[in-house]
Formats: structure tokens, sequence, C-alpha cells
């Protein structure tokens, strides 16, 4: 379990050690940031394997700075650990970040912790336990919406509908998308141009991806 | 007689009508006396009438004349009299009325009077005393040259050319012979602008003459004949030719040419008509042939020729030529051998010369009789001859030394005004240059100030860029540190506080899963409404973090505090809107900061002068123009009775350079608006499709 939030810790070993969870006998390692975390997943790769991770995404980096993330982390335990299980638990629920997950990290379980409840994170326990993966609610809008639609958007499009729908200015985008101007406005008409409202303005776009679930 | 008779009965009416009415008629009589004046100096210059009738006119004239009131034409009058006293040969009445002359134009500072004056005293002079002329006519042609300066030589060549020839004359006399003949020349020039020949004659014969005396004899002839060319034509002709011819036969002579000589002097003795009537020059001519018969030793008519000249000279009492003729007969007489009648007309010739003062002919007589008397006589002549010789050079020397001091006195006179004039030229060029460096000073100072001016407003130009500037990067500061600390806020409360709340609500939501009590849906409730605060939290930090505030809010927070913190100080309400299609950070900072001085100064001409309770101002956006609406509820101006004030004019200047249009529109008692219309540049829109 790697959170650097004790009390969240708390929680999760509140809901699992719970009355309800006495078939299984479970080990918990506690780490609060990503040094201590690769150590246990290293120490853990050398002696018995962790079965599940429950990693945060948003994690103190470690000392060298190579890992600045629950998601870096995760890379790397999947590497070490080809078994485990990894659970992402994050607050983020925006659409990219999430796109972003799945796609790099692909985890056995994705929570959104303001979704979630005790119940839910032990349905996701066990679920996982079989070898299913669990997703929560806004995960699952998530690959809902990308279904539905005909194309999907990339994480930088996204960015960029989100970013804009904050009410940054489209000459600020490049501080906040690692893209030049002309490449966001190449991308904002792309954009446009799969909405079908080629002639658009920022405020049409910002409706008609709101209307599709983009942002 | 008869006319003389009406005359004085004129003269006498024409006192009576001065006694009675004086000064009524004034001017009529004086023409009265002009005319009287006038008649009376013709009739005395009338041949027809006897000396004494002649004596008396001029007399009458000048009684006339003292009575003139009129300066200037009483000195022209007395010159006309004196003129006629010397047509009379009353030389010093002449002299007495050019004296008169003289004291009178000196008077009234006249200088053509005062030189007419000289001159004719000169002439007077020019007979007695060869200093004293030179002298008068030197004064004349000093005052003729500053003259013709002031008032054109044209206008006084005529007076000045016969001053320079007099003056020639005698200079000749005084054996000046280089002096007088530029003299002459210059008397020619004066003649020759003047464009009147009556004493070119006179100014070739003597030019001749001098050429003579210098011994250029063909040169000599040449002026003679050039002399007669002029009066080619007029009645001075034959005049004219028989002095030329005798004159050029005396050349010849002097040559001795004796053919020449004679050819001349026989050419001049065919104007026989001519001649009778002036026995005088009929003498000299006959004179002078028989004088070069005898010197050619033709002795064929001599001494015929020299005594029929004689003769002719002794019936008209030809004192000088006399002398001549005695003297020549004594040479004669000589030359044959016959001393005693020799000396007989040598001695006649000598004491006829001592009577007349004629030195020259004195010193040939002298020679003469030192060679003709005997031995102690003869030595007696000799002494006597020397003495004279002597005394002759020493005069011709002291002569020329007294002119050569005149014309060194004058000349220091001219030197000394020539400095005057050279120290005045500096003084004048002094002061010009001193004025035009003054005026260069004066012009490079201006300039220094405009300069200077143009300086100041440009620094103050860019400290007001500063100024707004720092305004600027205040706010935006501000603005930073507010968004950082949003930011942060943001951070804490979803890393932090949400995180926990999270874990507490899942803790709390495993607990009660565990429980058995029977208030397990109660705490879910409560579970759930944690829940819900989770997502308002989440919420507000999204809200926070999010980059609410564009940075060119800045210029317009600036100028919203800007109104914000003077309306507080002044106490009036008011009302600021910005319309949001203005793009404030692509407008330039040097209208940002002109439309906040312009803001600036209105408000202080409300606070000042408008005591309104409410302010509106307005940032409107039309048409890439910027239109700033300042509108107050005050006391308002009537337009044409407010003089201009600083303030005004700074508003008007600003809006100026930024090429804009601004209105004050007021009245009395309805407020006041100003309108400023700013273009603005059609920028690039961000392209969209």
């Amino acid at each position: 379990m790697i959170d650097d939030h004790p009390m969240i810790i708390e929680g999760y070993k509140n809901t699992l050690l719970g009355e309800n969870q006495k078939e299984y006998q479970i080990k918990i390692d506690i780490a609060s940031n990503c040094d201590d975390a690769y150590a246990y997943i290293i120490k853990s790769s050398e002696t018995v394997p962790y079965d599940m991770l429950f990693v945060d995404i948003k994690l103190p980096p470690s000392s060298d700075g190579s890992i600045t993330s629950g998601e870096d982390l995760a890379k790397h335990a999947k590497e070490l650990l080809p078994k485990s299980k990894v659970i992402i638990l994050t607050m983020h629920r925006e659409d990219h970040r999430i796109h972003n997950i799945l796609k790099n990290i692909n985890p056995a379980g994705f929570l959104i912790k303001s979704d979630l409840t005790s119940s839910e994170l032990l349905l996701a326990f066990n679920n996982i336990l079989k070898g299913k993966a669990y997703y929560s609610a806004t995960v699952n809008d998530h690959f809902r919406k990308m279904m539905t639609n005909k194309f999907s958007l990339d994480e930088k499009n996204l960015k960029i509908l989100y970013h804009l729908s904050r009410g940054v200015k489209t000459k600020n985008l490049p501080n906040y998308v690692s893209l030049s101007l002309s490449a966001i406005e190449k991308r904002k008409n792309q954009i446009k141009e799969m909405f079908s409202i080629a002639k658009a303005d920022d405020q049409m776009l910002l409706e008609e991806a709101r209307k599709r679930g983009f942002i | 007689m008869c006319r003389i008779f009406f005359k004085i009965i004129a003269f006498f009416s024409f006192l009576a009508i001065i006694g009675c009415d004086y000064s009524n008629q004034n001017i009529e009589s004086n023409e009265l006396k002009f005319n009287l004046i006038q008649s009376h100096i013709n009739e005395a210059n009338d041949k027809q009438n006897s000396i004494n009738e002649r004596k008396d006119n001029i007399e009458k004239a000048y009684g006339i004349c003292s009575t003139l009131n009129d300066s200037a034409f009483q000195i022209e009058k007395i010159h006309e009299i004196s003129f006629a006293y010397y047509a009379l040969k009353d030389y010093e009445s002449y002299k007495k009325m050019n004296e008169k002359a003289l004291k009178l134009s000196n008077k009234i500072n006249d200088s053509l009077y005062i030189a007419r004056s000289y001159a004719y005293l000169g002439i007077y002079y020019r007979s007695s005393k060869l200093d004293v002329a030179y002298n008068n006519f030197y004064e004349a042609e000093k005052i003729f040259a500053k003259l013709g300066i002031t008032r054109g030589r044209k206008k006084i060549a005529y007076d000045r050319g016969k001053v320079l020839i007099d003056l020639a004359l005698i200079l000749r006399k005084a054996k000046d012979y280089s002096n007088s003949e530029a003299t002459t020349i210059k008397a020619i020039e004066s003649f020759e602008l003047a464009e009147i020949d009556q004493y070119m004659p006179m100014c070739y014969t003597n030019l001749g003459n001098l050429a003579k005396l210098t011994e250029r004899f063909d040169e000599s002839v040449e002026y003679q004949l050039k002399a007669i060319e002029y009066t080619k034509g007029t009645n001075r002709e034959i005049s004219q030719t028989l002095i030329s011819y005798n004159n050029i036969g005396t050349v010849y002579k002097s040559q001795q040419k004796y053919d020449k000589a004679k050819e001349y002097y026989h050419k001049a003795l065919s104007y026989t008509d001519f001649l009778r009537k002036r026995p005088k020059r009929h003498a000299r001519l006959i004179d002078n042939l028989g004088y070069v018969n005898f010197l050619s030793k033709d002795t064929a008519n001599i001494p015929e020729l020299f005594y029929k000249a004689l003769k002719m000279r002794d019936s008209v009492n030809d004192k000088f030529g006399i002398v001549t003729n005695t003297l020549h007969l004594a040479e004669y007489y000589q030359s044959i051998g016959k001393d005693s009648i020799a000396k007989m007309y040598a001695k006649k010739s000598s004491d006829l010369s001592l009577e007349l003062q004629n030195n020259i002919e004195l010193l040939s007589a002298y020679q003469l009789l030192s060679t003709v008397s005997d031995s102690e006589e003869g030595l007696q002549y000799a002494n006597k001859y020397i003495v004279l010789n002597d005394s002759l050079i020493k005069e011709e020397r002291l002569f020329r030394d007294k002119f050569a001091r005149i014309r060194f006195e004058t000349d220091e006179i001219v030197e000394e005004n020539q400095q005057i004039s050279k120290e005045n030229q500096i003084l004048i060029i002094a002061i010009l240059g001193l004025t035009a460096l003054f005026l260069l000073g004066y012009i490079i100072f201006r300039q220094q100030q405009s300069n200077k001016e143009l300086l100041f407003s440009q620094t103050q130009q860019e400290s007001n860029e500063e100024i707004y500037r720092l305004l600027l990067n205040q706010q935006v500061k501000l603005e930073e540190g507010r968004h950082m600390e949003q930011q942060r806020m943001s951070e804490e409360l979803h890393d932090g506080v949400l995180g926990r709340l999270f874990g507490v609500r899942l803790s709390l939501d495993g607990i009660n899963q565990r429980a058995n009590d029977g208030f397990t849906e109660a705490r879910n409730k409560y579970i759930d409404e944690l829940k819900a605060i989770e997502k308002e939290i989440r919420l507000i930090s999204h809200d926070l973090g999010a980059e609410t505030l564009p940075s060119d809010v800045a210029y317009i927070d600036a100028v919203e505090n800007l109104i914000k913190d003077l309306c507080e100080v002044h106490k009036i309400a008011f009302e600021f809107n910005n319309d949001e299609d203005i793009d404030w950070e692509s407008i330039d900072d040097q209208k940002k900061v002109n439309f906040f001085r312009i803001l600036q100064e209105s408000m202080q001409n409300i606070f000042k002068h408008a005591h309104a309770d409410h302010i509106k101002i307005n940032f409107d956006y039309v048409e890439d123009t910027i239109n700033l609406t300042i509108l107050d509820d005050g006391i308002g101006f009537i337009a044409s009775k407010v003089k201009k004030g600083i303030g005004l004019k700074n508003i008007t200047s600003r809006v100026n350079q930024m090429k804009g249009e601004v209105q004050f529109v007021s009245s009395e008692g309805s407020g006041t608006t100003v309108l400023v219309h700013v273009p603005i540049e059609t920028k690039v829109k961000e392209v969209y499709s």
C-alpha cells in the first residue's frame, strides 16, 4: 500500500481487514513515499512478491528524482513484479489523466478516490483477487465515452480541451501543454473538424466537447 | 538812362510796399527783389553802359542783395555781383564780395558755396600772390573732393575742374611741372565728367606748355593741336588757333627748328582780320617771328619786324610785350656789335620788368646788360643777375615747399579722417561682430533651451511609462502572489484535506460495515454526506487552481484601483465599465499610460471644479476604436467661457499623440462629458478557423 496520507492507509486497512475478510490472510507493507515504496518492491521481488499493490498517483518523488509519481512506480512494479496486480487509487478524475494511466499502466484496478466507498473497495479487492479487473464508475464512464465516440482524442488533444475549458487562453496553452502555439492551433482545428464544426469559435468547441463528454 | 530811372522808381515803390505790409508780402517782395537784383546785374554786365553806370548798378544790386533773408540765394547773387566787379576790373571789390560770400557760406555751412568762394578768392590772388591763391584753390578742391563723394561727382565736376586747372597753372608757374601735369589731367577728367568743353583748350595748352618745358616737344605740339580741336566750330576757334600756333612756334623755336616755327607764325599771322582788332596778339606774333628770323640768321626783315611790333605795343601800352620786344632788340643790336643801342634797349626792358615784377625777363635783361656794359658796370649787372637768379630759385623752392606743406597738411587731415573712418569702420565691424555673436549665442541658447525642453518632455514620457510599468508590475506581482496562494490552497485542499477526509470516510465506512448495532444505515447517511463534502472541496480546489485571472486584467485593475482610490478620497460615487472585447494586452504601453493620465486629469478636473456627486467611466470598443467616456453630474461649464487650462490642454495633446479625437461636451448645470476616441491598429485576430 503506497500513499502519503496515513489517514488513507488507515482507511484502506480498516476496510480490508474488516470482519468479513476473514477468509484471507492479509499482510500489508506500507510506504508513504516513492523511495520507501521502491525499496519494498525491490525487496519483495527478491523474496516474496506482492499479490497486490495499492498505488496512489500523487506521491512525494524519490530522492534521486527518477520516480516522480505513482505512475512511474507502477511501471517499475510491473517490470519487477510481473505477477502482481496493480491497483491505482487516485484523487484525479480528469479524462486525460485517466486515459493516460490506462494507456501507460493498464492496471488491474483503477479506483477514483472520490467515488470510493469501503464496499466498493472490498468489491474491487475481491474481483481482482479472482483475476477480474475492476474499474471505478468514473473510469468505466471514460471507457464508455471512448467507445461511443467513433474516434478518440489523444492525451494532448484532451489536455488542450481541458485547459481551454478552465479558461486558459489559446496563446497561453504552450505553458500547459508541451506543444508550440502553432501546433496547438493545428490540433484545435483538427478537433473542430472531427466534431464537424470546422468554423466554430472556442466557445462552440467547448460546448461540443462537453456534449461529447471529452471534458 | 530811362530804363534805370524806371528801375529806381520800381525799387523805391517796392521799398514802400515792404514798409507798408512787409509780413504779408514777404514772398512776393522776395520775388520782386530777385528780379530787381537780376536786372541790375544784367545792366552792370552790359558793356554798352558806361563804367560808372555799371558800377552804380552793381552797388544797387548789392544794396538789395544785403536785405535778402535767403542766405543761399544771397550768396549766389553776391558771387554774380563779384563777377560783375571782375568784369569791370575792380578786383578789390571782387575780393571783398567773395570774402563776404565766404563768411556767409561758412555761417550757413554750405560746402558748395564755401568751395566756390575759395575758388573765386583764388582767382583774385592768382596773379599777385601765388601761395595765397594756391591755398584758396586747394581749400576749394578739398571741399569739392568731399562733395564729390557725398553729392555725386558729376554735379560739382565743372566747378572742380576750374579749380584744378587754376591749381595746375599755379604749379606750372612754381615750376612744379610733374604736379602741374597730374593736376591738369585731373582737371581734364573733371571736365569730361561734366561734359563741358569750355576749359579743355586751356587744359591742353597747359599740358603742351608743360611738355615743352620738360622738352617733350612732339607731345607738346600734339597737345597744342588738340587744344584747337576742342574749339572747332565754336567762336573761340580762331583765338585758340592763334594761341596754339604761337605756342607751337615757340616749341619749334626751342627745338631750333626755325623753319617750322616760322611756318606756324606765318600761318597765325594769316588771320589778318582777326588780328587787326587785337594788336597785342598781332604784335606778339610779329615779335616772335622776328626773333625766330633773328635766331635763324634770316635778317632780311630785321629789325623792321621788331620795330613794327614795338610800335603796336607802344600804341596799346602793352608793357609785358614791350619788355620782351626791347629785349629782342637789345639782343639783335648786340649781335651786330652795336652795344650802346643794345644797352639802351636792355636798360629799357629791365626798368620795365622791374616795374612789372617780370623777373624772368629781368633776368635776361640783366644777363644782356652784363655783357654789353663796360667791365665795372657789367660786373654790377652780373652780380644783380646772380642775386636775382638765386632769389628766383629760392622763391620757386619756397613756393614748392609751401604748396607741399599745404598738401601735406591736407593729407594729414585726410589721413586723420581716414584714420577716424578706419577706426569707425573697426568700431562698426566690432559692433556688428558683437551683435552677430550675441545673436548666435542667443540662437544657440534658444536651441539648447528647446532641446532641453524636448529632452525634458522625453524623460517625462519615459518616466510616465516607467511609472506605469511599475504600477503594472506591482499589479502583476500582486496577481501572481494571489494566484500562487490560490494554487497552494488548491493543492493543500486537494492533496491534504481531501486525502485525509477520504481516509477518514473510508475508515468510517470500513468500520461501519463491520458494526452490527442497527445504526449502520444512519452512519452510512453521514458517510455519504462526507463524500458530498469531499466533492465540494474538490470543486473548490479545482476552481482555485484554475487560471481565473488573465494577466491583462492587471491594467484594468490598475485603472479601477485608481478610480476607486480617487473617488474614495473625494467621496464621490463611481461606476466603471470595461468592454471585455478590448484586448488590453495587445495595446502598447504608451496608449495605456495616456488613457491612465487622461483619466487622472479628467478626474482631477471633476474633483476641483465640477462639484459632482457621481461619475461614470466607460471603456467601449467599437470598430477598432477605443471610446473612453467620462461623465459627471456636476455643474458643468460653458466651453466658450473657460480658458483652456493646462489640464484640458494636456488631455488634448495626449489624445493627439494617439491620433485620436477628444470632445468636451458640457453646458451650465448639466454636467460634463469627456469623450475620447482612439483608433487601435487592427491586430490579426486569433485564428479559429
